[in-house]
């Protein structure tokens, strides 16, 4: 397939891209709920990145006077109201399927999941030791949430060729954006560029998603975000917490994780806290019977 | 009936070529048409343009009956908030008029109607009249209007109730999390203060009161979250907005005249002591000047 048309097809599939099949029965069952509370909604949506780029979308495309982009799922639940939140995810549960959680896909969607909860939780927590404003440090855990959004159209939309570059990357021990490139023409970061742009997510974390492989070519405003989502998602592929594909990552010079305060020594330190935040989370997506 | 039992839709007339603009199609559009076909359809085509607060059924109803839509040369530009969904207004609000609903479909109409979808902003219309729009708190997209035209302001603000802290749960509660109350807290007060600057110096400003302070917050059957507010918020906002006439709209379906009769007078009463505000309730056929 030419560059092009694989563009084109992913342009089109991205106004339909469905909420994970993980995340899927929990939003029902609090979507259903004539009484859903706001902190469950605000949980269930903070944990699927396709439900958190799409209330963004609206609540940055919708109002115009806002000084800022808003990063806060709290604030965006407060100004659009829980009804129309709640029906915004619903309608994203319900598009159609990524596959069941147990279907055999280039990336298991479940491991996908816990390396995008994973990414967000570290970036968040470093920007936390980091003392952040607390205003946005949500922008880390979103920018860690969504970083890897780019593989979902091509996991699903181009299966065959993803499956290819992922054996591409264990066989011959480069990382997966660069089979990605080598098969499709497009790597995952180029494709999440696209997502967020269309999407209209605003520039941070456009630069999170699209230079998290390369921050060498960034000389963008986000310096911070960037460098802490490349940082989160390094840790996480080397501490396999989650999988998303990239079994053998590039490493990133001392210097970065100095940038922002954090060395290896740290982050192992961290691994049991971000551990503990994606279990909390598989509890919550637990549905009762 | 005194107050009147159509549902909301507003005749604004602005200068001396009597310029039509329309707020909402309920029920009220269908005496509306009459009226137009009377006083404007003697002077050429009727032109007007039709602002849509929201999509609910009570706000958008009477639109197949608006006699105008059957004439040739009807020219109507239809203004409307649009949510997350895909569709345009035009597929939203047109699909009310398909064999299944209507003896008309949307194509045999003799009237060339536009569809506008609206967002926050603010639009210059021509003929120095501007409106600018604000989403309100609903439990759907709702846009408050803002019409400016050679010094008149004039304001909406309805289907809507104060935005409020969704997690200001109790500490003890599982879900309590203390940066979500503060952040909430925040983000309910600066929308507030955005909607109060939104009706700032209004000449008139027909305000959501669909319940007294009571009936909204009674513990036994709570409107909090409804998405309509009461008498009393109504008038404190007016107030702090400086603004001149304030009517009182969107009553209850279950309120009887006699009860407005006393909730007017009581009001009246509170506000004359310490406001300038002078307090209206809405009635069908009502007319004021800005």
């Amino acid at each position: 397939m030419e560059r092009d048309t694989i563009l084109k097809v992913i342009q089109a599939y991205v106004h339909k891209m469905p909420a994970l099949p993980v995340t899927i029965a929990k939003v029902l069952e609090i979507t259903n709920n004539p009484k859903t509370s706001p902190a469950d909604l605000n949980q269930i949506i903070s944990l699927d990145p396709v439900l958190m780029g799409k209330v963004m979308r609206l609540i940055n495309s919708a109002y115009y006077s806002l000084p800022n982009q808003i990063t806060s799922l709290v604030r965006a639940i407060i100004m659009l109201g829980i009804n129309t939140v709640k029906n915004l995810a619903l309608s994203t549960a319900v598009l159609g399927t990524l596959g069941r959680a147990s279907d055999f896909q280039a990336l298991n969607m479940e491991g996908f999941w816990r390396h995008s909860i994973s990414v967000g939780v570290t970036a968040k927590l470093i920007a936390t030791r980091r003392n952040v404003d607390p205003k946005i440090r949500e922008e880390y855990f979103i920018g860690g949430l969504l970083h890897d959004i780019g593989k979902i159209p091509l996991n699903n939309k181009l299966a065959k060729e993803y499956v290819q570059a992922i054996s591409n990357t264990d066989r011959e021990h480069t990382p997966l954006y660069r089979s990605e490139e080598e098969i499709m023409l497009v790597n995952h970061a180029m494709v999440g560029k696209l997502i967020i742009e269309n999407w209209r997510l605003g520039e941070n974390l456009s630069d999170a998603v699209t230079f998290h492989h390369n921050l060498g070519d960034y000389a963008g405003g986000h310096r911070d975000l960037v460098i802490t989502v490349a940082i989160a998602n390094l840790f996480s592929n080397v501490y396999e917490l989650g999988f998303s594909g990239d079994r053998y990552p590039e490493e990133l010079p001392a210097e970065v994780l100095q940038e922002m305060g954090v060395d290896w020594d740290y982050l192992e330190g961290i691994e049991e806290s971000v551990k503990a935040e994606i279990e909390k989370a598989q509890v919550f997506l637990q549905v009762a019977h | 009936m005194k107050y009147g039992g159509n549902t909301s839709c507003l005749e604004l007339r602005f200068g001396e070529e009597d310029r039509l603009v329309v707020i909402d199609a309920g029920t009220g559009i269908r005496e509306l048409a009459g009226h137009v076909m009377q006083t404007d359809l003697p002077k050429g085509p009727i032109k007007t343009e039709l602002f849509l607060t929201h999509t609910h059924w009570d706000h958008i109803m009477g639109f197949p009956f608006f006699i105008p839509l059957f004439i040739p040369n009807t020219e109507v530009k239809v203004f409307g908030p649009v949510s997350f969904e895909d569709d345009p207004l035009s597929k939203i609000f047109g699909d009310m008029l398909r064999y299944r609903y209507w003896p008309v479909r949307l194509e045999e109409l003799a009237a060339n109607i536009q569809y506008s979808d609206l967002k926050e902003g603010t639009m210059d219309l021509g003929g120095d009249l501007w409106v600018t729009t604000k989403y309100l708190n609903h439990p759907v997209l709702v846009l408050g209007y803002r019409f400016e035209y050679r010094g008149k302001v004039f304001c909406t603000a309805y289907d809507t109730e104060p935005f409020r802290n969704l997690f200001d749960v109790s500490p003890d509660d599982p879900s309590y999390d203390a940066e979500a109350v503060k952040e909430g807290a925040l983000a309910a007060e600066e929308e507030n203060n955005k909607v109060t600057e939104f009706f700032r110096g209004a000449d008139i400003l027909i305000h959501d009161t669909q319940y007294t302070h009571n009936e909204y917050v009674n513990p036994k059957s709570p409107k909090l979250g409804w998405g309509h507010s009461s008498f009393e918020h109504a008038v404190n906002v007016a107030h702090k907005a400086g603004v001149k006439k304030l009517l009182l709209f969107h009553h209850d379906p279950d309120r009887s005249d006699h009860e407005l009769d006393v909730i007017e007078s009581k009001i009246r009463r509170t506000v004359r002591a310490k406001s300038r505000v002078e307090v209206m309730v809405a009635r069908e056929g009502m007319t004021v000047e800005a």
